[in-house]
């Protein structure tokens, strides 16, 4: 499969995404039952941030001394900005359910003693999960425009 | 609105062109290689401006490089 620059650099992203976020979050489901949000959820946040950032870099680096950086044109920037919207949907419908899910809970709580209690860990948590879950809906979208086209 | 379809004669033009290459005619018009196989392709509409400056870059009317077809009957 013949691949542009553009979605070379794509895939490199969405593979560090799902490397280290999969990662992150497999270790955030074992600590679930963390009430407070302490030091060590915030160690793991800013290690998959940073670890991100390094995969990026080194892959970028990578990639530019096999191919050659190509400059974005129209059409790069058409299809960032159909994957924008996708990923600023995507992004949207997450915070309305981190909402309504915080105040069904309170409301549950109010109601009835409850199992589900919400935590600031759960709540950083799933604000993260719909953020990278936002971001890779803007990474496929753009690579389904690559190979499909726009027509 | 009924959506009619751009068709373009690139590739013909380019033969024409003692067989210019994609990266030639993507440096004279100022967009990438994969932008001009995909307008080739039939898979990119381009812009009204980067359009002229096929056009240009083979010295014809545009209407020479595009055409609309039209799905009315």
């Amino acid at each position: 499969m013949d691949l542009s620059y553009q979605e070379k650099s794509i895939l490199g992203s969405l593979l560090a995404m799902v490397l280290v976020y999969g990662y992150y979050f497999a270790n955030a489901l074992r600590h679930a039952g963390e009430s407070e949000f302490g030091g060590g959820g915030i160690g793991r946040l800013i290690f998959a941030v940073i670890a991100i950032i390094v995969i990026q870099i080194v892959y970028h680096i990578i990639l530019a001394l096999d191919s050659k950086p190509e400059p974005k044109d129209e059409r790069d920037v058409l299809i960032e900005c159909k994957a924008y919207r996708n990923g600023y949907f995507a992004l949207a419908t997450g915070a309305f359910l981190v909402i309504g899910g915080v105040i069904m809970a309170v409301l549950a709580r109010d109601a009835a003693p409850t199992r589900i209690i919400v935590t600031p860990f759960l709540i950083v948590n799933l604000v993260l999960l719909f953020m990278v879950l936002a971001e890779l809906v803007k990474l496929l979208t753009q690579l389904f425009y690559y190979r499909r086209g726009l027509r | 609105m009924s959506k009619g379809r751009i068709r373009n004669n690139v590739r013909t033009l380019r033969f024409h062109r003692s067989e210019m290459t994609q990266q030639e005619l993507a440096e004279k018009v100022g967009v990438t290689r994969q932008t001009v196989i995909a307008i080739e392709g039939d898979k990119y509409s381009p812009s009204l401006e980067v359009a002229f400056r096929i056009a240009h870059a083979f010295k014809v009317p545009l209407e020479e490089v595009f055409q609309y077809e039209s799905s009315d009957p």
